[in-house]
């Protein structure tokens, strides 16, 4: 199980890293998404293989011993919401430059060729 | 982009808002010892809002909100922090919780308060106020309306600013070109 | 003992009532201005008794420590809330002298109140993943700052900065996960004590480099610094000053902690590393520097270079060094926020930075022209001025850590650190010249803006806190060491954050 999950974050990472390198803006914007489950996955996978063991509930009559670790879970779960965060910040900021810049490329973003009134002139 | 009105999804809607909240307010209550809490509840108000403002449309929905989701956000923030703080007044650390149970209450019978309960009312704030806020600023360009109303522009943007969706619009002559990169 | 929380919360606090009020205000000015007045007077108690009482926690909740959050302030952590707050309080003011209450952007004051409250919360927290969650209340806060009066055209610098710290922000996380997998812990005195016992294990080694690549990312340090040169220049010139003062700061802060700390002490191969890293940050920052034409960006540079020496010292990884770094922090951070409020002055003078079309300025006002000068030859590290102490520590200890075995390399860095001094003190001649000596009569200089009075002396102000640093060196430098030997104090933290074990 955990073998399984070290592979699939590394696949995961990988793919996140080749998305982001891509200059497509949509692409960028899957690769952070990507990125940030990855993160989760690896952070979550450090409790330990859940098989055998129950949810992390305490109720009468459930023995503590055969629990999940309850705090990788709670981590996962601030952390997926800061993800949810930043990535719609990062939704937002793309739109924007897109509404500025007029193109939702960042190869063409960041080309100094392309002229444009009250640009850098350095 | 016009949303399609269909009667049946805007009944629907209208009659899973009060569904949902009602879920919601048993997560919140239910939250702490229980799986639930301020986080999840205020995630299922939010998604009552937002489910409503697809039947019924965002202008529409903001007309009828009557608050603005920051300062929502920004007031349960605020109920967090200081229930965090009771401990300190009483001199123990900071985030200690005191709780208190009330053996005979009139219809109810056994009840547990304690501070985690004001904390998470503070988070489901927190958490309905950003969520809808997100959700609505990006609902409204998809739906072809500038990002803030007349009334909102001195709270989230500068005077001196023009809306970017005002493309067309030439350059104003700014009163702070120092703010400027580059001399234009 | 909740007196831990309190740099924390009162930013937090006041940032709340500020976006309660909703629209920019004298009332919110006054506000902000006074929670900063007392956060100053709240971190420069916090250094007193830090000094002389010892470092403080408190655990959150009353939970005990291996279990619950701990927050932790020693001399270090108090010295670095301390600048903190006086740098941003500064920059407010400075802020309030820029822009009148009308056009201020209105959600400029509470995200300087909640950036401040990340960054207070990275400095206090004692464990790995309040750490990450205190990194990202700082980050989310300084994105929305970056972006909020950019311009459309320059908004789009705003997303390397995002994505790169988004991308070391998920790394970061991953690697707490990594850590807690491997020690099942997340609080520092504990993954510092069982770090201890598995010195030789390649995977402590695995975990530093990866956070060393993390914090390396925040500090700007040389593979992994492309992302800050271009995107601090957009941001209006206080919000500039802070950025430059604390956020990159925080990243060398955490670089401190994770090494002395964390880390066992005897990792000196990936010490040299670092101090390699720091030696090529300085020279490729001031390189860079040299290579600008517009005030900001030049200054942007030199941030890197900065960063350089203190990655420099902390390489070097000797108490004496350690105690430079700290007391080069103290120095540098003043200087270089007051820098970056000098150029936006300058700017607001000549409605330009861009050195080309700038000059005049020391008919129009010499006093800035003094401060200018003051901060500048301060920042290249001439005498007296308190950027002199610094470097001369961290020169001293590497022309001492030379004549030890494989001591060229110690030779070499020093050299380097020298050379770059050099460079440095060149390209800020270069403003100075150019802005302030040349005499230009086609270059208008606009005196009847009154704003520039109220700038100076929020500036002047800054000069003379940093005047005293360089006179007054030895009663910092002593509170560098007492930092210094706090945080390297391993076993004396491990007890005091777990109790007699």
């Amino acid at each position: 199980m955990m073998f399984e999950t070290a592979i699939l974050v590394g696949i995961l990472f990988g793919f996140a890293v080749w998305l982001i390198l891509q200059s497509s803006f949509v692409k960028i914007l899957f690769g952070f998404i990507l990125l940030s489950n990855a993160a989760n996955l690896a952070m979550l996978s450090s409790s330990g293989s859940p098989s055998g063991r129950s949810a992390p509930v305490v109720l009468d009559g459930i023995a503590v011993t055969a629990m999940a670790d309850p705090l990788p879970q709670a981590l996962v779960l601030t952390a997926i919401v800061i993800g949810f965060g930043v990535l719609s910040y990062l939704v937002v900021l793309l739109y924007r430059i897109f509404l500025d810049q007029k193109t939702t490329n960042a190869a063409e973003l960041f080309d100094e060729s392309r002229s444009q009134e009250g640009g850098p002139e350095q | 982009m016009k949303l399609t009105q269909s009667f049946i999804f805007v009944s629907v809607a209208t009659f899973l808002f009060f569904l949902i909240n009602v879920f919601a307010f048993y997560l919140l209550l239910r939250g702490h010892n229980f799986p639930g809490g301020g986080f999840i509840g205020g995630l299922g108000s939010a998604i009552s809002l937002i489910l409503l403002s697809l039947a019924i449309g965002v202008k529409t929905m903001d007309r009828i909100l009557r608050f603005d989701p920051v300062a929502i956000a920004a007031a349960g923030l605020l109920i967090a922090f200081l229930t965090s703080c009771i401990g300190m007044f009483a001199g123990d650390p900071f985030l200690t919780q005191y709780n208190l149970k009330l053996t005979d209450v009139p219809l109810l019978g056994e009840l547990a308060l304690g501070t985690p309960l004001l904390f998470d009312i503070g988070v489901y704030l927190v958490v309905v106020g950003v969520t809808t806020k997100m959700i609505f600023l990006l609902a409204r360009s998809v739906e072809g309306h500038p990002a803030f109303e007349d009334h909102e522009r001195d709270r989230y943007a500068s005077v001196i600013e023009e809306p970017i969706e005002n493309l067309a619009a030439p350059p104003r002559e700014s009163p702070v070109s120092d703010s400027k990169l580059h001399d234009v | 003992m909740n007196l831990v929380v309190l740099p924390v919360l009162l930013p937090a606090l006041t940032g709340l009532f500020a976006l309660l009020i909703l629209r920019p205000s004298p009332v919110r000015r006054t506000l902000v201005g006074i929670s900063g007045g007392l956060q100053v007077a709240l971190a420069c108690t916090l250094v007193g008794l830090t000094y002389t009482q010892g470092p403080m926690k408190v655990e959150l909740g009353d939970w005990p420590a291996p279990f619950g959050i701990v927050l932790y302030i020693d001399v270090l952590a108090a010295i670095m809330i301390a600048i903190g707050a006086v740098i941003s309080w500064a920059c407010m003011l400075y802020g309030f002298f820029e822009l009148p209450t009308r056009v201020t952007h209105p959600l400029r004051l509470p995200l300087v109140q909640f950036l401040m409250m990340g960054i207070n919360l990275a400095l206090v927290t004692a464990d790995l993943f309040n750490l990450f969650v205190a990194f990202e209340v700082m980050l989310l806060a300084s994105y929305a700052l970056i972006t909020l009066e950019a311009d459309d055209w320059n908004i789009k610098e705003a997303f390397p900065y995002l994505s790169v710290n988004l991308f070391s922000s998920m790394l970061f996380l991953a690697g707490a996960g990594f850590a807690y997998g491997m020690f099942g812990s997340l609080n520092f005195a504990d993954i510092a004590q069982q770090a201890e016992l598995m010195a030789d294990d390649p995977r402590v080694g695995a975990l530093g480099i990866l956070l060393l690549v993390v914090f390396g990312i925040k500090a700007g340090i040389f593979p992994l610094y492309f992302w800050l040169p271009n995107s601090y220049p957009i941001l209006p010139a206080p919000l500039a000053a802070l950025y430059a003062g604390m956020l990159t700061k925080v990243g060398v802060y955490v670089i401190l902690r994770l090494f002395g700390t964390l880390l066992p002490h005897e990792f000196s191969g990936l010490h040299l590393v670092v101090a390699w890293m720091g030696g090529l940050t300085m020279v490729l920052g001031v390189l860079g520097a040299v290579s600008r034409g517009f005030i900001r960006g030049i200054l942007s540079f030199h941030i890197l270079s900065q960063i350089g020496y203190m990655i420099l010292a902390i390489g070097f990884f000797t108490p004496f060094s350690i105690a430079a770094v700290i007391f080069y922090n103290i120095h540098n951070n003043i200087v270089k926020a007051s820098l970056f409020l000098v150029g936006g002055t300058a700017t607001v003078l000549n409605r330009t930075d861009t050195l080309a079309r700038m000059g005049n300025l020391w008919v129009a006002t010499p006093a800035l022209g003094i401060i200018f000068l003051c901060q500048a030859l301060s920042l290249a590290g001439l005498p007296p001025f308190s950027g002199f102490w610094g470097k001369l520590m961290i020169v001293l200890e590497g022309l001492n850590l030379g004549s030890g075995p494989g001591g060229w390399q110690f030779f070499v860095l020093t050299g380097l650190a020298l050379f770059t001094g050099i460079l440095t003190l060149f390209s800020m001649l270069k403003i100075w010249l150019t802005t302030f000596w040349v005499r230009d009569e086609s270059i208008e200089v606009h005196r009847e803006d009154r704003r520039w009075k109220g700038m100076t002396a929020v500036v002047g102000g800054m000069c003379l806190l940093s005047l005293t640093i360089g006179f007054g060196a030895q009663f910092f430098i002593k509170l560098s060491f007492e930092a210094s030997r706090q945080l390297l104090d391993k076993a004396a933290y491990i007890e005091f954050i777990l109790g007699p074990s």
